[in-house]
Protein backbone atom coordinates (compact mmCIF):
# COMPACT_ATOMS: atom_id res chain seq x y z
CA UNK A 1 0.00 0.00 0.00
CA UNK A 2 3.09 2.73 0.96
CA UNK A 3 4.88 1.58 -2.19
CA UNK A 4 1.88 2.25 -4.31
CA UNK A 5 1.27 5.48 -2.52
CA UNK A 6 4.60 6.38 -3.33
CA UNK A 7 4.88 5.95 -6.76
CA UNK A 8 2.00 7.47 -7.43
CA UNK A 9 3.14 10.48 -5.88
CA UNK A 10 6.10 10.22 -8.05
CA UNK A 11 4.01 9.78 -11.33
CA UNK A 12 2.11 13.13 -10.22
CA UNK A 13 5.26 14.91 -9.77
CA UNK A 14 6.70 13.35 -13.32
CA UNK A 15 3.33 14.67 -14.92
CA UNK A 16 3.13 18.36 -13.21
CA UNK A 17 6.56 18.36 -14.61
CA UNK A 18 6.24 17.80 -17.80
CA UNK A 19 3.46 20.50 -17.93
CA UNK A 20 5.33 22.94 -16.50
CA UNK A 21 8.38 22.21 -19.12
CA UNK A 22 5.46 22.04 -22.18
CA UNK A 23 4.62 25.50 -20.76
CA UNK A 24 7.84 26.67 -20.98
CA UNK A 25 8.66 25.55 -24.32
CA UNK A 26 5.07 27.38 -25.81
CA UNK A 27 5.43 30.56 -23.68
CA UNK A 28 4.84 33.42 -25.99
CA UNK A 29 6.80 36.75 -25.48
CA UNK A 30 3.77 38.35 -23.61
CA UNK A 31 5.36 42.14 -23.13
CA UNK A 32 6.06 43.90 -25.92
CA UNK A 33 9.43 44.80 -26.80
CA UNK A 34 10.50 48.16 -25.54
CA UNK A 35 9.46 50.19 -28.57
CA UNK A 36 13.06 52.97 -28.17
CA UNK A 37 14.96 49.99 -28.91
CA UNK A 38 12.88 48.92 -32.08
CA UNK A 39 15.44 49.68 -35.06
CA UNK A 40 14.02 52.45 -37.26
CA UNK A 41 13.99 50.24 -40.45
CA UNK A 42 12.75 47.11 -41.31
CA UNK A 43 14.34 43.93 -40.43
CA UNK A 44 16.14 41.95 -42.58
CA UNK A 45 14.45 38.91 -43.40
CA UNK A 46 17.00 36.10 -41.66
CA UNK A 47 16.69 38.64 -38.74
CA UNK A 48 12.90 38.98 -38.81
CA UNK A 49 12.42 35.20 -38.84
CA UNK A 50 14.85 34.70 -35.53
CA UNK A 51 12.41 37.41 -33.71
CA UNK A 52 9.45 35.94 -35.17
CA UNK A 53 10.55 32.86 -33.69
CA UNK A 54 10.55 34.64 -30.00
CA UNK A 55 13.70 33.57 -28.67
CA UNK A 56 17.22 34.42 -29.92
CA UNK A 57 19.48 30.76 -28.92
CA UNK A 58 23.07 31.75 -28.47
CA UNK A 59 26.05 29.78 -27.52
CA UNK A 60 28.36 30.83 -24.77
CA UNK A 61 31.12 29.56 -22.75
CA UNK A 62 29.86 28.27 -19.27
CA UNK A 63 33.68 28.32 -17.82
CA UNK A 64 35.43 31.64 -18.68
CA UNK A 65 35.53 34.55 -16.46
CA UNK A 66 34.34 37.89 -17.77
CA UNK A 67 33.52 36.37 -20.81
CA UNK A 68 30.93 33.90 -20.56
CA UNK A 69 30.25 32.05 -17.05
CA UNK A 70 27.70 30.01 -15.49
CA UNK A 71 27.46 30.91 -12.04
CA UNK A 72 26.41 27.84 -10.15
CA UNK A 73 24.41 29.77 -7.61
CA UNK A 74 21.76 31.58 -9.02
CA UNK A 75 22.20 29.45 -12.37
CA UNK A 76 22.70 32.76 -14.76
CA UNK A 77 24.90 33.37 -17.21
CA UNK A 78 27.26 36.97 -16.79
CA UNK A 79 30.33 37.89 -19.20
CA UNK A 80 31.35 40.63 -21.87
CA UNK A 81 29.42 37.93 -24.32
CA UNK A 82 26.50 37.41 -22.55
CA UNK A 83 26.25 41.41 -22.84
CA UNK A 84 26.62 41.42 -26.66
CA UNK A 85 23.68 38.59 -26.99
CA UNK A 86 21.30 40.29 -24.78
CA UNK A 87 22.98 43.87 -27.24
CA UNK A 88 21.99 41.84 -29.77
CA UNK A 89 18.40 40.20 -28.98
CA UNK A 90 17.58 44.50 -28.07
CA UNK A 91 18.19 45.59 -31.25
CA UNK A 92 16.06 42.95 -33.08
CA UNK A 93 12.83 43.92 -30.48
CA UNK A 94 13.45 41.00 -28.57
CA UNK A 95 13.89 41.67 -24.53
CA UNK A 96 16.71 39.80 -22.58
CA UNK A 97 14.50 36.47 -21.07
CA UNK A 98 13.76 35.85 -24.75
CA UNK A 99 17.89 35.15 -25.26
CA UNK A 100 18.40 31.46 -24.94
CA UNK A 101 22.09 30.70 -23.48
CA UNK A 102 23.21 27.42 -24.46
CA UNK A 103 26.73 26.01 -23.01
CA UNK A 104 29.24 25.30 -25.35
CA UNK A 105 32.83 24.31 -26.02
CA UNK A 106 35.51 24.56 -28.59
CA UNK A 107 34.54 21.19 -29.76
CA UNK A 108 30.49 21.73 -30.01
CA UNK A 109 30.32 25.12 -31.16
CA UNK A 110 30.84 23.85 -34.57
CA UNK A 111 27.96 21.33 -35.07
CA UNK A 112 25.48 23.22 -32.79
CA UNK A 113 25.56 26.06 -35.52
CA UNK A 114 25.64 23.57 -38.51
CA UNK A 115 22.57 21.61 -37.06
CA UNK A 116 20.50 24.61 -36.57
CA UNK A 117 20.40 24.81 -33.09
CA UNK A 118 21.86 27.96 -32.25
CA UNK A 119 21.44 31.11 -33.91
CA UNK A 120 25.01 32.83 -33.31
CA UNK A 121 27.79 31.22 -31.45
CA UNK A 122 29.52 34.13 -29.14
CA UNK A 123 32.18 32.12 -27.37
CA UNK A 124 35.61 33.12 -27.42
CA UNK A 125 35.44 31.72 -30.91
CA UNK A 126 39.02 32.96 -32.97
CA UNK A 127 38.57 34.03 -36.53
CA UNK A 128 40.80 31.73 -39.12
CA UNK A 129 41.08 31.25 -42.72
CA UNK A 130 40.04 28.09 -42.50
CA UNK A 131 36.66 28.39 -40.17
CA UNK A 132 35.71 31.67 -42.32
CA UNK A 133 35.36 28.54 -44.76
CA UNK A 134 32.83 27.12 -42.64
CA UNK A 135 30.83 29.61 -40.67
CA UNK A 136 29.80 33.28 -41.27
CA UNK A 137 31.66 34.91 -38.24
CA UNK A 138 31.09 39.00 -37.47
CA UNK A 139 33.96 41.77 -37.59
CA UNK A 140 36.22 40.69 -34.34
CA UNK A 141 35.06 41.97 -31.09
CA UNK A 142 38.19 41.50 -28.97
CA UNK A 143 41.33 40.30 -29.57
CA UNK A 144 43.60 38.16 -27.14
CA UNK A 145 46.89 35.97 -27.48
CA UNK A 146 47.24 32.54 -26.73
CA UNK A 147 49.37 32.17 -23.35
CA UNK A 148 50.93 29.35 -21.17
CA UNK A 149 50.02 28.41 -17.64
CA UNK A 150 51.98 26.51 -15.70
CA UNK A 151 52.74 25.73 -12.35
CA UNK A 152 54.94 28.16 -9.83
CA UNK A 153 57.07 24.66 -8.74
CA UNK A 154 58.13 23.34 -12.06
CA UNK A 155 60.59 26.47 -12.35
CA UNK A 156 59.35 27.15 -16.20
CA UNK A 157 60.12 30.76 -16.67
CA UNK A 158 59.29 31.22 -20.02
CA UNK A 159 58.62 29.30 -23.22
CA UNK A 160 62.79 28.76 -24.36
CA UNK A 161 61.67 26.24 -20.70
CA UNK A 162 59.17 24.27 -22.61
CA UNK A 163 61.75 22.12 -24.35
CA UNK A 164 60.88 18.07 -24.15
CA UNK A 165 57.99 18.97 -21.82
CA UNK A 166 53.82 18.52 -22.90
CA UNK A 167 51.07 20.77 -22.79
CA UNK A 168 47.61 20.63 -22.47
CA UNK A 169 45.48 22.37 -25.48
CA UNK A 170 41.56 22.37 -25.62
CA UNK A 171 40.53 20.11 -28.35
CA UNK A 172 38.90 22.20 -31.46
CA UNK A 173 40.74 25.06 -29.97
CA UNK A 174 43.98 26.87 -32.18
CA UNK A 175 46.05 27.17 -29.11
CA UNK A 176 47.99 23.76 -30.34
CA UNK A 177 48.81 25.42 -33.69
CA UNK A 178 49.81 28.59 -32.24
CA UNK A 179 52.50 27.14 -29.83
CA UNK A 180 53.40 24.90 -32.41
CA UNK A 181 54.42 27.59 -34.46
CA UNK A 182 55.86 29.45 -31.59
CA UNK A 183 58.07 26.39 -30.44
CA UNK A 184 59.24 25.57 -34.06
CA UNK A 185 60.55 29.30 -34.17
CA UNK A 186 62.50 28.91 -30.80
CA UNK A 187 64.10 25.32 -31.60
CA UNK A 188 61.92 23.60 -28.80
CA UNK A 189 60.03 20.40 -28.86
CA UNK A 190 57.15 20.46 -27.67
CA UNK A 191 54.45 17.74 -27.61
CA UNK A 192 50.45 17.81 -26.74
CA UNK A 193 47.45 16.13 -25.09
CA UNK A 194 43.99 17.22 -26.25
CA UNK A 195 41.49 17.80 -23.77
CA UNK A 196 37.75 18.56 -24.01
CA UNK A 197 37.26 20.87 -21.70
CA UNK A 198 39.16 23.46 -19.66
CA UNK A 199 38.76 21.70 -16.33
CA UNK A 200 40.07 18.60 -17.39
CA UNK A 201 43.68 20.57 -18.76
CA UNK A 202 43.35 22.30 -15.65
CA UNK A 203 43.72 19.15 -13.73
CA UNK A 204 46.48 17.25 -15.63
CA UNK A 205 48.34 20.54 -15.16
CA UNK A 206 47.60 19.72 -11.13
CA UNK A 207 48.50 16.28 -11.24
CA UNK A 208 51.11 17.12 -13.32
CA UNK A 209 49.84 15.15 -16.36
CA UNK A 210 51.35 18.14 -18.59
CA UNK A 211 53.48 20.49 -17.45
CA UNK A 212 51.61 23.61 -18.89
CA UNK A 213 48.07 24.77 -19.80
CA UNK A 214 47.55 26.52 -23.22
CA UNK A 215 44.58 28.63 -24.53
CA UNK A 216 43.90 32.16 -24.52
CA UNK A 217 44.99 34.34 -21.69
CA UNK A 218 41.83 35.82 -20.97
CA UNK A 219 40.17 32.41 -20.45
CA UNK A 220 43.61 31.85 -18.66
CA UNK A 221 43.06 34.13 -16.18
CA UNK A 222 40.21 32.17 -14.61
CA UNK A 223 42.74 29.11 -13.45
CA UNK A 224 45.42 31.08 -12.37
CA UNK A 225 45.50 30.14 -8.54
CA UNK A 226 48.39 30.65 -5.46
CA UNK A 227 50.26 27.51 -7.04
CA UNK A 228 50.22 28.53 -10.61
CA UNK A 229 51.51 31.67 -13.13
CA UNK A 230 50.84 32.64 -16.72
CA UNK A 231 54.18 33.04 -18.13
CA UNK A 232 54.57 36.70 -19.82
CA UNK A 233 54.96 35.10 -23.60
CA UNK A 234 51.92 35.81 -25.43
CA UNK A 235 51.81 34.40 -28.83
CA UNK A 236 49.61 34.80 -32.27
CA UNK A 237 47.46 37.34 -31.55
CA UNK A 238 43.45 35.91 -32.06
CA UNK A 239 40.77 37.88 -33.11
CA UNK A 240 37.35 36.83 -31.34
CA UNK A 241 34.01 36.91 -33.88
CA UNK A 242 30.71 35.69 -33.08
CA UNK A 243 30.05 32.65 -35.64
CA UNK A 244 26.91 32.12 -37.49
CA UNK A 245 25.49 29.23 -39.96
CA UNK A 246 26.98 29.88 -43.37
CA UNK A 247 25.31 31.99 -45.31
CA UNK A 248 23.49 33.61 -42.55
CA UNK A 249 24.40 36.92 -43.87
CA UNK A 250 21.31 39.14 -42.58
CA UNK A 251 22.12 37.97 -39.11
CA UNK A 252 25.97 38.56 -39.83
CA UNK A 253 25.48 41.96 -40.60
CA UNK A 254 22.82 42.90 -38.64
CA UNK A 255 25.75 42.08 -36.13
CA UNK A 256 28.59 43.78 -37.51
CA UNK A 257 26.31 46.68 -37.54
CA UNK A 258 25.36 46.72 -33.70
CA UNK A 259 29.43 46.62 -33.70
CA UNK A 260 29.73 49.64 -35.24
CA UNK A 261 27.50 51.58 -33.64
CA UNK A 262 28.81 50.11 -30.11
CA UNK A 263 32.24 51.17 -31.11
CA UNK A 264 31.59 54.75 -32.62
CA UNK A 265 29.41 55.39 -29.16
CA UNK A 266 31.45 54.40 -26.36
CA UNK A 267 29.21 51.40 -25.49
CA UNK A 268 31.81 48.69 -26.47
CA UNK A 269 34.79 51.05 -24.45
CA UNK A 270 32.17 50.82 -21.57
CA UNK A 271 31.74 46.98 -21.81
CA UNK A 272 35.24 45.92 -21.81
CA UNK A 273 35.85 48.66 -18.77
CA UNK A 274 32.45 46.40 -17.13
CA UNK A 275 34.22 43.10 -17.27
CA UNK A 276 37.82 44.63 -17.08
CA UNK A 277 38.94 43.95 -20.12
CA UNK A 278 40.32 46.81 -21.48
CA UNK B 1 27.37 10.22 -62.58
CA UNK B 2 29.59 13.07 -61.39
CA UNK B 3 26.39 15.16 -63.15
CA UNK B 4 24.34 13.15 -60.52
CA UNK B 5 26.89 13.54 -57.64
CA UNK B 6 26.99 17.70 -58.36
CA UNK B 7 22.79 17.69 -57.71
CA UNK B 8 23.33 15.89 -54.13
CA UNK B 9 23.26 18.96 -51.83
CA UNK B 10 24.74 17.68 -48.71
CA UNK B 11 27.87 16.43 -50.94
CA UNK B 12 28.38 19.91 -52.07
CA UNK B 13 28.30 21.88 -48.83
CA UNK B 14 28.04 21.05 -44.98
CA UNK B 15 29.39 18.90 -42.25
CA UNK B 16 29.04 15.81 -45.23
CA UNK B 17 30.58 17.32 -48.42
CA UNK B 18 32.95 16.41 -50.82
CA UNK B 19 36.27 17.65 -49.54
CA UNK B 20 35.86 17.34 -46.00
CA UNK B 21 36.06 13.44 -46.66
CA UNK B 22 38.80 14.30 -49.01
CA UNK B 23 40.88 15.83 -45.78
CA UNK B 24 39.55 13.32 -44.17
CA UNK B 25 41.12 10.10 -46.48
CA UNK B 26 44.11 12.04 -46.93
CA UNK B 27 44.71 12.10 -42.92
CA UNK B 28 43.51 8.83 -41.94
CA UNK B 29 46.62 7.59 -40.76
CA UNK B 30 45.42 9.38 -37.50
CA UNK B 31 42.84 7.30 -37.02
CA UNK B 32 44.76 4.36 -38.03
CA UNK B 33 46.73 4.85 -34.80
CA UNK B 34 44.19 5.53 -32.95
CA UNK B 35 42.30 2.27 -33.97
CA UNK B 36 46.21 0.18 -33.12
CA UNK B 37 45.70 1.91 -29.69
CA UNK B 38 41.90 0.48 -29.20
CA UNK B 39 42.85 -2.75 -30.42
CA UNK B 40 45.83 -3.35 -27.77
CA UNK B 41 44.16 -1.95 -25.09
CA UNK B 42 40.95 -3.76 -26.09
CA UNK B 43 42.96 -6.94 -26.54
CA UNK B 44 44.97 -6.85 -23.16
CA UNK B 45 41.92 -5.66 -21.00
CA UNK B 46 40.19 -8.44 -22.49
CA UNK B 47 42.93 -11.36 -21.09
CA UNK B 48 42.85 -9.19 -17.80
CA UNK B 49 39.16 -9.38 -17.52
CA UNK B 50 38.76 -13.02 -18.34
CA UNK B 51 41.38 -13.62 -15.94
CA UNK B 52 40.28 -11.71 -13.28
CA UNK B 53 36.51 -12.59 -14.25
CA UNK B 54 37.31 -16.36 -13.77
CA UNK B 55 39.28 -15.99 -10.69
CA UNK B 56 36.76 -13.90 -8.65
CA UNK B 57 33.75 -15.61 -10.60
CA UNK B 58 35.29 -18.82 -8.61
CA UNK B 59 36.16 -17.06 -5.49
CA UNK B 60 32.23 -15.82 -4.55
CA UNK B 61 30.49 -18.94 -5.42
CA UNK B 62 33.25 -20.80 -3.20
CA UNK B 63 32.19 -21.79 0.99
CA UNK B 64 35.00 -19.94 2.17
CA UNK B 65 33.61 -16.85 3.67
CA UNK B 66 36.95 -14.24 2.94
CA UNK B 67 37.46 -14.99 -0.58
CA UNK B 68 33.03 -15.10 -1.47
CA UNK B 69 33.42 -11.34 0.93
CA UNK B 70 36.55 -10.52 -1.40
CA UNK B 71 35.01 -11.21 -4.65
CA UNK B 72 31.69 -9.53 -3.57
CA UNK B 73 33.35 -6.15 -2.75
CA UNK B 74 35.44 -5.94 -5.47
CA UNK B 75 32.25 -6.97 -8.18
CA UNK B 76 29.85 -3.94 -5.90
CA UNK B 77 32.43 -1.39 -5.88
CA UNK B 78 33.22 -2.05 -9.73
CA UNK B 79 29.79 -2.16 -10.83
CA UNK B 80 28.54 0.85 -9.13
CA UNK B 81 30.42 3.36 -9.83
CA UNK B 82 30.81 4.66 -13.71
CA UNK B 83 34.03 3.06 -15.51
CA UNK B 84 34.75 7.51 -16.46
CA UNK B 85 35.43 7.80 -12.97
CA UNK B 86 37.37 5.03 -12.28
CA UNK B 87 39.79 6.00 -15.77
CA UNK B 88 40.09 9.93 -14.55
CA UNK B 89 40.73 8.76 -10.82
CA UNK B 90 43.87 6.35 -11.84
CA UNK B 91 44.86 9.36 -14.73
CA UNK B 92 44.95 12.25 -12.23
CA UNK B 93 44.36 11.52 -8.56
CA UNK B 94 46.74 8.73 -8.51
CA UNK B 95 49.91 10.99 -9.49
CA UNK B 96 48.49 13.86 -6.77
CA UNK B 97 48.26 11.27 -3.93
CA UNK B 98 51.93 9.32 -4.96
CA UNK B 99 54.01 12.41 -6.37
CA UNK B 100 55.96 11.28 -9.20
CA UNK B 101 53.44 8.08 -9.96
CA UNK B 102 52.47 8.57 -13.55
CA UNK B 103 50.55 5.25 -14.91
CA UNK B 104 50.82 5.44 -18.90
CA UNK B 105 47.41 6.18 -20.26
CA UNK B 106 47.94 2.51 -22.17
CA UNK B 107 48.08 0.87 -18.84
CA UNK B 108 44.96 2.61 -17.35
CA UNK B 109 43.08 1.75 -20.34
CA UNK B 110 44.15 -1.75 -19.81
CA UNK B 111 43.81 -1.90 -15.96
CA UNK B 112 40.01 0.12 -16.24
CA UNK B 113 38.27 -1.83 -18.98
CA UNK B 114 40.04 -4.93 -17.32
CA UNK B 115 38.98 -4.43 -14.41
CA UNK B 116 36.04 -3.30 -14.95
CA UNK B 117 34.57 -5.81 -17.07
CA UNK B 118 36.38 -8.03 -15.31
CA UNK B 119 33.81 -7.43 -12.43
CA UNK B 120 30.79 -8.43 -15.10
CA UNK B 121 32.62 -11.34 -16.06
CA UNK B 122 32.93 -12.68 -12.51
CA UNK B 123 28.67 -12.57 -12.17
CA UNK B 124 28.90 -14.13 -15.29
CA UNK B 125 31.17 -17.11 -14.20
CA UNK B 126 29.40 -17.07 -10.72
CA UNK B 127 25.60 -17.59 -12.22
CA UNK B 128 27.13 -20.61 -14.55
CA UNK B 129 28.81 -22.23 -11.92
CA UNK B 130 26.08 -21.94 -9.64
CA UNK B 131 24.29 -23.57 -12.60
CA UNK B 132 26.19 -26.40 -12.47
CA UNK B 133 24.64 -29.03 -10.37
CA UNK B 134 26.11 -29.00 -6.81
CA UNK B 135 26.26 -33.22 -6.66
CA UNK B 136 29.13 -32.74 -9.69
CA UNK B 137 31.34 -31.05 -7.26
CA UNK B 138 30.34 -33.16 -4.05
CA UNK B 139 31.33 -36.35 -6.62
CA UNK B 140 34.40 -35.01 -7.51
CA UNK B 141 35.48 -33.93 -3.99
CA UNK B 142 34.17 -37.34 -2.72
CA UNK B 143 36.84 -38.91 -5.89
CA UNK B 144 39.72 -37.36 -3.90
CA UNK B 145 40.22 -33.58 -6.28
CA UNK B 146 40.21 -31.13 -3.96
CA UNK B 147 38.11 -28.02 -4.06
CA UNK B 148 40.50 -26.02 -6.77
CA UNK B 149 41.08 -29.15 -8.57
CA UNK B 150 37.25 -30.33 -8.68
CA UNK B 151 36.49 -26.60 -9.66
CA UNK B 152 39.95 -26.76 -12.60
CA UNK B 153 38.42 -30.16 -13.54
CA UNK B 154 34.93 -30.74 -13.40
CA UNK B 155 32.78 -27.83 -13.03
CA UNK B 156 34.63 -24.95 -15.22
CA UNK B 157 35.18 -26.99 -17.83
CA UNK B 158 31.18 -27.39 -17.59
CA UNK B 159 30.35 -24.11 -16.93
CA UNK B 160 32.64 -22.78 -19.95
CA UNK B 161 29.50 -23.47 -22.51
CA UNK B 162 27.46 -21.85 -20.45
CA UNK B 163 28.89 -18.45 -20.02
CA UNK B 164 30.73 -18.32 -23.00
CA UNK B 165 27.86 -16.51 -25.01
CA UNK B 166 27.53 -13.87 -22.23
CA UNK B 167 31.54 -13.45 -21.80
CA UNK B 168 31.75 -12.53 -25.78
CA UNK B 169 29.03 -10.17 -25.08
CA UNK B 170 31.15 -8.47 -22.43
CA UNK B 171 33.87 -8.41 -24.64
CA UNK B 172 32.00 -6.59 -26.94
CA UNK B 173 30.98 -4.18 -24.28
CA UNK B 174 34.96 -4.18 -23.71
CA UNK B 175 35.49 -2.66 -27.03
CA UNK B 176 33.29 -0.22 -27.02
CA UNK B 177 34.54 1.00 -23.28
CA UNK B 178 37.91 1.59 -24.70
CA UNK B 179 36.66 4.86 -26.12
CA UNK B 180 36.73 6.53 -22.66
CA UNK B 181 40.42 6.83 -23.16
CA UNK B 182 39.66 9.67 -25.28
CA UNK B 183 38.94 12.02 -21.65
CA UNK B 184 42.24 11.72 -20.57
CA UNK B 185 43.83 11.70 -24.20
CA UNK B 186 44.50 8.27 -24.25
CA UNK B 187 45.37 8.15 -28.13
CA UNK B 188 42.80 5.71 -29.04
CA UNK B 189 40.53 5.81 -31.79
CA UNK B 190 38.17 8.01 -30.21
CA UNK B 191 40.85 10.73 -29.29
CA UNK B 192 41.97 10.53 -32.71
CA UNK B 193 38.84 11.27 -33.99
CA UNK B 194 37.67 14.02 -31.58
CA UNK B 195 41.49 15.05 -32.12
CA UNK B 196 40.86 15.04 -35.72
CA UNK B 197 37.36 16.73 -36.01
CA UNK B 198 37.77 18.91 -33.61
CA UNK B 199 41.41 20.63 -35.36
CA UNK B 200 39.89 21.02 -38.91
CA UNK B 201 36.12 20.70 -37.95
CA UNK B 202 35.35 17.64 -40.28
CA UNK B 203 34.00 16.18 -37.95
CA UNK B 204 30.93 14.75 -40.19
CA UNK B 205 33.16 12.02 -41.81
CA UNK B 206 35.26 11.56 -38.97
CA UNK B 207 32.93 10.47 -36.30
CA UNK B 208 30.80 8.01 -39.29
CA UNK B 209 34.47 6.64 -40.50
CA UNK B 210 35.06 6.09 -36.49
CA UNK B 211 32.08 4.70 -35.79
CA UNK B 212 32.35 1.87 -38.19
CA UNK B 213 35.69 1.20 -37.33
CA UNK B 214 34.31 0.21 -33.87
CA UNK B 215 31.55 -1.50 -36.02
CA UNK B 216 33.97 -3.57 -37.23
CA UNK B 217 35.95 -4.70 -34.23
CA UNK B 218 32.42 -5.46 -32.77
CA UNK B 219 30.54 -7.23 -35.05
CA UNK B 220 32.38 -10.25 -35.57
CA UNK B 221 32.47 -10.63 -31.57
CA UNK B 222 28.59 -9.97 -31.64
CA UNK B 223 27.80 -12.90 -34.54
CA UNK B 224 30.10 -15.31 -32.66
CA UNK B 225 27.87 -14.80 -29.48
CA UNK B 226 24.88 -15.54 -31.66
CA UNK B 227 26.50 -18.33 -32.88
CA UNK B 228 27.76 -19.60 -29.48
CA UNK B 229 24.69 -19.22 -28.15
CA UNK B 230 22.61 -21.32 -30.55
CA UNK B 231 24.87 -24.07 -30.10
CA UNK B 232 24.69 -23.44 -26.16
CA UNK B 233 20.42 -23.74 -26.81
CA UNK B 234 21.69 -26.95 -29.29
CA UNK B 235 23.16 -28.60 -26.42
Amino acid sequence: MKKSGLLLLLSLVLVVSAFALAGCGSKEPTEPADPGNEPAAELPAGVQAIKDSGQLRVGVKADVPNFGLLDAATNKYAGMEIDLAYALAERMGLTKDDVKFEAVTAKTRGPLLDNGQLDVVIATFTIKPERLEQWNFSEPYYQDEVGLLVKKSSGIKGLADLDGKVVGVAQGATSRDAVQVEADKAGIKVSFLEFATYPEINAALESGRVDAFSVDKSILSGYVTENSVILPDGFSPQDYGAAMKKGADDLTDFFNEMLAEMESNGDMAALLKKWNLS
Amino acid sequence: MADLLANIDFLQEGPFSVPRWEALFANIGQLWQGALVTVLVASLGLALALALGTVLGVMSSSQWRIPRGFARGYVEFFQNTPLLIQVFMLYNAIPMLVPGLFIPVIAIGILGVGMYHGAYMAEVVRAGIQSIGHGQLEAALSQGFSYVGAMRYIIIPQAMRIVLPPLTNQAVSLIKNTSVLAIIAGGDLMYAGDSFAGRYGHYGPTYIVVGLLYFLMCFPLARLTRRLESRTRAN
